[in-house]
């Protein structure tokens, strides 16, 4: 009888002295945009580091994959790691990639300016040059 | 060429494989890449015609020519050659196998020509009953219609909104122009 009523009694507590304290929320929490800047910053890091042709494409598909044209120094550092893998044929297809992604002619033009020096340094050819007509 | 390959039985050593090919395209044989000299012999599959041949490789001359690619694409890529280049970038991102375009050139014109001859086979056999049946009933001509007009209205009939009404508009029983 007496443990059933201290029980009942403990029950009884007010609940704000048992719940867990409430967890800052904001309303619009999944909504974290990433900036363009660190955007960059993440694929340049990640070419940078990565070690193989499979993490070198698995990491274009992603950045391609955003509703934006990668910067040009992600575009110099993935062509750097195709060329650390020893991977021509993926350099020659991120410059197909940013041609897919701009949104005209001019800015790819821009692009392949920005991009000269290491496409020399490089030696890649973009597809136009490989298959000339 | 398509003889010369269909001839050829599958299991044929290397060495007779390799020339077979260079004798199939004489032309490109002498074009054959400079392999990296620490490296084996490898069958002369010439990468200057990679493009036209790659289909028709048998498993094995693929591998090698993507061990050879392989092997070309660690040195400086500067040295390598336009042929060399469009190779690897077609063995690995060409038009064959997964990417393989899903219409060829010649299909859109022959869908078209497909297309037109269906509908017109369809008109010609629709104009051919038409031409064997009999002639429309002649009840449907406008005089009959007329007349039954006015038989109508000599007996009165539907005399409340219909075609014995008082001031009626419609054509009663005329159904044509």
């Amino acid at each position: 009888m007496r443990a059933q009523l201290v029980s009942t009694l403990l029950r009884a507590r007010p609940a704000a002295t048992r719940v867990a304290p409430a967890i800052a929320r904001a309303a619009s929490s999944h909504a974290h945009q990433e900036t363009f800047e660190s955007f960059t910053e993440r694929y340049v890091n990640f070419f940078g580091q990565a070690q193989d042709l499979f993490e070198v494409q698995r990491g274009l598909n992603n950045c391609f994959a955003h509703d934006l044209v990668p910067a040009p120094s992600v575009i110099e550092a993935a062509v750097r790691a195709a060329r650390r893998v020893n991977d021509y044929a993926t350099a020659v297809r991120v410059f197909e990639g940013i041609k897919e992604k701009v949104e005209n002619k001019q800015q790819y033009r821009e692009y392949l300016d920005e991009l000269k020096p290491v496409r020399e340094e490089l030696g890649i050819n973009i597809k136009e040059e490989l298959y000339q007509e | 060429m398509q003889a010369l390959r269909l001839a050829r039985p599958r299991a044929l050593p290397r060495p007779f494989l390799a020339r077979s090919i260079a004798a199939a395209s004489p032309a490109h044989a002498t074009a054959a890449a400079p392999v990296a000299p620490h490296l084996p012999p490898e069958p002369i599959i010439p990468l200057s015609n990679v493009e036209a041949q790659w289909e028709r490789l048998s498993p094995d001359e693929q591998l090698a020519v993507h061990q050879q690619l392989e092997e070309l694409q660690k040195k400086d890529w500067k040295t390598l050659s336009i042929d060399e280049k469009k190779a690897a970038y077609y063995v690995a991102f060409g038009p064959h196998g997964p990417r393989a375009p899903t219409h060829k050139p010649g299909d859109t014109v022959k869908l078209l020509l497909g297309t037109l001859a269906g509908i017109a086979v369809a008109g010609g056999v629709f104009a051919w009953f038409r031409s064997r049946a009999p002639p429309p009933p002649r009840s449907l001509t406008k005089e009959w219609e007329e007349a039954s007009n006015e038989l109508a209205r000599e007996q009165k009939m539907n005399p409340i909104s219909g075609i014995s009404s008082e001031g009626y508009k419609g054509k009663g029983f005329v159904t044509h122009k």
